[in-house]
């Protein structure tokens, strides 16, 4: 949909990241703004993980509502490539681990 | 995505142009929004950046295309599915800014509601910014509900 030159980049590869790491559970935040639109937030949690309507509504709620929302949850790697993407589309999005929290 | 013509006030839109084009200037060099990368590891962190600046530069150029001097004679502007997500994030990069630079002091409230309260005296630039500010979630709006029409506020 997006031409080749405007298409997202891909989160650049992390060399440094421990074997330890990569093995940890990481979570994708996205924190609350007041400028993002709900329903803007709501197709961008479609678009990134590929959610339906409910749960990426359920999860635009949660930031709305409560501040913040664990969008998704898995292996390092893949979290940065969440949260690269979501930071393109100018989400306020974080990494954490269960060890963070 | 279909192609949509949209036609703009030039009367309305067109003094707004100068501090959506200021708000995009100031974005060259930054991102809109602070990334918080894990601060151990400065080269992945720079690497990180650099590439989402590319990414936000490249839609604001995208973004800005459409205030040519085609635009000044007739105010319309042109979505089509080439066009629209780059759009649609850089009016969200550029609310951020103007969010940061002018309208900070209004209040989140007053920024998610879009109403100024009765009382609330805005500066010069504050109203314009404003003003720029509805325009661009209004734009924002039209795009997300020709791209997802099942996407409701």
């Amino acid at each position: 949909m997006i031409p080749a030159a405007a298409q997202p980049h891909h989160a650049p590869q992390h060399a440094s990241a421990t074997e330890t790491h990569l093995a940890d559970v990481w979570r994708v935040v996205v924190l609350n703004d007041p400028v993002n639109l709900m329903s803007y937030v709501v197709m961008v949690f479609k678009k990134v993980f590929g959610y339906s309507e409910q749960r990426a509504r359920k999860h635009m709620l949660e930031v709305h509502e409560q501040g913040r929302s664990v969008v998704w949850t898995g292996v390092r790697e893949q979290a940065e490539a969440h949260v690269f993407a979501l930071q393109q589309w100018h989400l306020t999005a974080v990494l954490e681990t269960e060890t963070a929290s | 995505m279909k192609r949509v013509e949209v036609k703009l006030n030039l009367a309305v839109v067109a003094p707004l142009l100068d501090v959506i084009r200021a708000a995009a200037d100031d974005l060259r060099p930054m991102l809109a929004v602070d990334p918080r990368l894990p601060a151990n590891d400065a080269e992945f962190a720079a690497e990180w950046t650099r590439e989402l600046l590319a990414a936000q530069n490249s839609d604001l150029g995208r973004f800005l295309a459409l205030f040519n001097a085609e635009f000044f004679v007739d105010g319309v502007i042109a979505l089509d599915t080439p066009n629209s997500e780059p759009i649609l994030r850089a009016c969200s990069a550029v609310r951020l800014r103007l969010r940061e630079k002018y309208l900070r002091p209004l209040g989140d409230e007053t920024l998610e509601t879009g109403e100024v309260p009765p009382d609330k005296k805005l500066t010069a630039n504050q109203r314009r910014a404003f003003a720029a500010d509805v325009f661009l979630a209004t734009l924002q709006e039209l795009i997300v509900q020709h791209l997802d029409p099942t996407a409701l506020e």
